[in-house]
């Protein structure tokens, strides 16, 4: 399987989590949406403006960084539906409205791609109207329906500072609730998953809640033109992250290539690398590594081979713990040389260029060799007693890394890989 | 005109927009009244311009021209000029005196220009926009036009003047098409922050209004960091696949080159021309799946080992099949050793069903291997090469792509391969590299296509 597949795979959770969330948003939907048809709707232009954006956001959606949340400009609509204020919006939406009127307008944007048989994600969805209902809660709280955009500073500025307050407990809960959900599906301590969300909430979800910030303020003050002013910069904002989140798949697929490489030249058996390549990540998340460092792991994992490209022959069948070590170390000093030369990837050709040397000599005595050379060195050594082919059970193969522990194999990440395949992890 | 001609000229230029500035900002400044606001307008400028992007273009999110847009908005015309001109006192480290001068007086013409736009449709000033949104709407977009004209303009001069007519036509297409509704585009933002202040939130409507665009520009470096890391590590591959044949080393990458060149001759859209350039460098990734030994093989090669190599286009698809490259790219890979008349491989394609990229290859492709050194033959003249290229037209080559290769040729020069190469062993009779062109038709060396014995 490879490491594509594993994302992919991952993309849709049958985790007891998603579960949860999917059943708290539906109540509070439906709760919201009761109350509402109970109560009747206030300011039917506003509520009709702030559900078609949010509905078209949620149809057009797109992957955006690392979040989860490929819908932007449906978050900031609806944030923005939160934290309406007067003079032009006389009867500011309650809670309850706010919780059904996204709710709907979810739904409805969904439906179209439940229909084209697009991605879709309730759990992201339901997690989007559990954030944008705790923001509704703390402005509600915090913001007296008197004030307005009168201009006055005595006005704005409490208004201001209560909008900054309910975007950022949204963003609060959404990143608890993201590190929840990480923790659970990539066994990922929960402090590390919560820093590295809060790292992502920091860049993206403050410009979504930015957004939704100006999208209030300038409907509350001009009406409805405002929300048109601030979705063409949003639009071209999309339109920027679009291009880069393409221009980060095709490098992320060029890498992936070139670790192909070494199977077409015959080097190492298909699928071998994209193997080593998931048992490295997956033993990178069990150790809480951070993004960055875990995109580097990744990557050396991938191109370990690449060096044996500039040795002449194929080795049998690509097994490369067949051969002697100072040949494998030779091959790894080549392939770091060669992945350095890239410029960009220095980080990774030196876990490349350590991934051959045994703990003993290597990390045990200096420090400065990264762990994750560790990694690639016991994800290797386990795709070759594990991997297609040579197919040993993951027990015999754990008694025979276990046996190489403190002198072959760095011990920190040998029982981490005990969990890991404690916890029934498969190729 | 004589360069010299040039110079007095461009400096002529900077003098009259350096002149008229002083005298358009002057003016402007007299006819201010509320300072405290201009003072505030000017240090949020002064910030969203020192908030410089470190990686290229800015694509039309320019703080600096958005702060501005909500300045004619909130403290009318003649406080944005004044504004201008204070935020064009912030400026790269590196520029000259003389380009620092044009920038500042070409900001100041610039908000000018904006400013007649302005006061000609009667844009609402201060709390009156609140209540006339739709003219304040109006107002800023052809505010944003007049600006966006005036700045074209004057830059076009310069170009016109500093680097010849060629560049300015670029300018306009690459430039000014490209930004113009992306400025406009984030312009609004610039109002939404002018309503925002006036609602009462003053400076801090500012700081709120740059969060978004400060993340908009990072996506925009991160996607420049991408780019220049995805060529960068391509090259890197590209190379270690080279060590296989040291009479090879640097070929792909002055084929990239070439055909580079042939497409900006050819006036290629940006998107195809980065793909070309892609294709150019790929074109023989495949060779990593042909054993080394018969790459490195002295001599002629047998039936299957020719099969061998007669499969590395294919085996360069199978390797790039999973980069979202356009479709041109692979198709480039796949058919670069098809020969117009029919004759080439892997599909025996003729004339223009062989895929546009993939005959601009063939011809690059060909013109590198000849005017390198192989084992079996020193490396030839650019200008023989030319001749053997113009002969095989219509047998190997597109014609016309040949004739608009060599113009390019003619016109730039081209750099053959760096001397460090091996030199050919003398020994050797036969031609061995899969890319010269007598391959497989018998001739070999004596043959039209390998150029005069």
């Amino acid at each position: 399987m490879s490491v594509t597949g594993e994302a992919e795979r991952l993309e849709f959770p049958r985790s007891g989590s998603g579960v949860v969330i999917v059943l708290a948003g539906v109540v509070l939907g439906v709760a919201g949406l009761a109350m509402t048809t109970h109560r009747g709707v206030t300011g039917w232009p506003f509520a009709l403006t702030f559900g078609v954006l949010i509905a078209v956001g949620e149809m057009v959606q797109f992957r955006v960084d690392r979040t989860r949340n490929r819908a932007p400009i449906a978050t900031s609509a609806a944030l923005g539906y939160c934290l309406l204020r007067g003079p032009e919006v006389t009867v500011p939406p309650e809670v309850a409205q706010i919780v059904a009127v996204v709710a709907v307008a979810t739904a409805i944007g969904l439906l179209p791609r439940i229909v084209a048989g697009l991605w879709w994600d309730a759990v992201v969805s339901c997690r989007r109207l559990l954030s944008v209902g705790a923001a509704a809660v703390v402005f509600a709280a915090i913001a007296p329906t008197d004030m307005s955009w009168n201009g006055s500073v005595a006005h704005a500025l409490p208004l201001g500072g209560a909008m900054l307050l309910a975007v950022l407990s949204a963003a609060g809960l959404d990143a608890v609730v993201g590190a929840g959900q990480m923790t659970e599906r990539y066994s990922k301590p929960f402090p590390a998953a919560l820093r590295d969300e809060l790292g992502v909430t920091a860049r993206i979800g403050m410009a979504m809640a930015i957004s939704g910030i100006l999208l209030a303020a300038g409907t509350s003050i001009a009406g409805l033109w405002a929300p048109p002013l601030v979705i063409v910069p949003l639009l071209l904002t999309q339109f920027a992250f679009r291009r880069y989140s393409s221009a980060q798949r095709t490098y992320r697929s060029t890498v992936r290539s070139m670790a192909r490489s070494t199977e077409i030249a015959g080097f190492s058996s298909p699928g071998q690398n994209a193997r080593t390549a998931a048992l490295a990540v997956a033993i990178g998340n069990d150790l809480g590594l951070r993004p960055a460092r875990m995109e580097a792991l990744e990557y050396a994992a991938l191109l370990s081979g690449v060096g044996q490209l500039a040795l002449a022959d194929p080795s049998p069948g690509g097994a490369s713990l067949l051969r002697t070590r100072e040949e494998r170390q030779r091959a790894a000093e080549i392939g770091a040389a060669v992945i350095e030369r890239s410029g960009v990837l220095d980080h990774v050709a030196e876990i490349v260029r350590h991934s051959n040397d045994p703990y003993r000599h290597g990390r045990a005595n200096n420090s400065a060799i990264p762990v994750e050379s560790g990694i690639v060195n016991v994800a290797l050594a386990y795709e070759q007693l594990v991997g297609e082919g040579s197919g040993q059970s993951p027990a015999k193969a754990m008694e025979s890394i276990g046996l190489g522990i403190g002198a072959e194999y760095d011990p920190v990440v040998v029982e981490s890989l005990r969990r890991i395949v404690g916890r029934g992890f498969r190729f | 005109m004589t360069p010299a001609l040039h110079r007095t000229g461009l400096h002529l230029l900077v003098a009259v927009v350096a002149a008229s500035a002083l005298v358009v900002f002057v003016m402007s400044a007299l006819a201010l009244s509320n300072y405290l606001t201009m003072v505030a307008l000017c240090l949020l400028v002064l910030f969203g311009s020192a908030l410089r992007s470190p990686h290229g273009p800015t694509q039309g999110a320019s703080l600096g021209s958005i702060v501005l847009m909500a300045v004619y908005v909130i403290a009318g015309p003649a406080t944005a000029v004044v504004v201008a001109g204070v935020g064009s006192l912030v400026q790269g480290k590196q520029v000259p005196p003389i380009k620092r001068v044009f920038n500042s007086g070409q900001r100041v013409l610039t908000a000018a220009g904006g400013a007649v736009a302005f006061v000609a449709v009667h844009g609402p000033v201060g709390a009156s926009a609140l209540t006339e949104e739709p003219r304040a709407i109006l107002a800023v977009t052809l505010t944003g036009i007049a600006h966006r004209c005036v700045n074209a303009l004057l830059t076009a001069a310069v170009l016109w003047l500093e680097r010849g007519r060629k560049v300015v036509g670029a300018f306009f297409r690459e430039v000014v098409l490209a930004t113009a509704l992306p400025m406009l585009g984030y312009g609004y933002l610039g109002l939404v922050m002018a309503f925002m202040w006036l609602g009462g939130l003053g400076l801090v409507a500012g700081l709120i209004t740059l969060v978004p665009l400060v993340v908009a520009r990072w996506a925009l470096s991160q996607d420049a960091a991408e780019r220049a890391a995805q060529a960068a590590t391509m090259r890197a591959f590209i190379q270690v696949i080279e060590t296989k044949d040291l009479y090879t080393r640097g070929h792909s990458e002055r084929v990239s080159e070439g055909v580079g060149m042939l497409g900006r001759h050819l006036q290629l859209p940006v998107d195809r021309q980065q793909a070309l350039e892609h294709a150019g460098l790929l074109h023989d990734v495949g060779k990593v799946g042909v054993p080394t030994s018969i790459i490195r093989k002295p001599g002629r090669l047998d039936d299957s080992e020719m099969d061998a190599i007669r499969l590395h286009p294919a085996r360069g698809v199978e390797l790039i099949g999973n980069i979202p490259f356009l479709e041109e790219v692979k198709s480039a890979v796949l058919h670069h050793h098809e020969k117009y008349d029919g004759t080439g491989y892997p599909a025996g394609l003729s004339g223009t069903n062989i895929p546009y990229f993939a005959r601009m290859i063939g011809i690059v492709d060909a013109f590198d291997s000849l005017t390198s050194t192989r084992s079996y033959r020193p490396a030839r003249s650019v200008e023989e090469t030319v001749a053997i290229l113009l002969q095989d037209r219509y047998t190997h080559f597109d014609p016309e792509l040949v004739d608009a290769f060599v113009a390019v040729i003619r016109r730039d020069g081209w750099q053959p391969a760096a001397a460090e190469q091996p030199a050919p062993n003398a020994e050797l009779e036969s031609p061995i590299d899969h890319d010269d062109l007598s391959l497989g038709s018998g001739g070999g060396a004596t043959g039209t296509a390998a150029g005069p014995a």
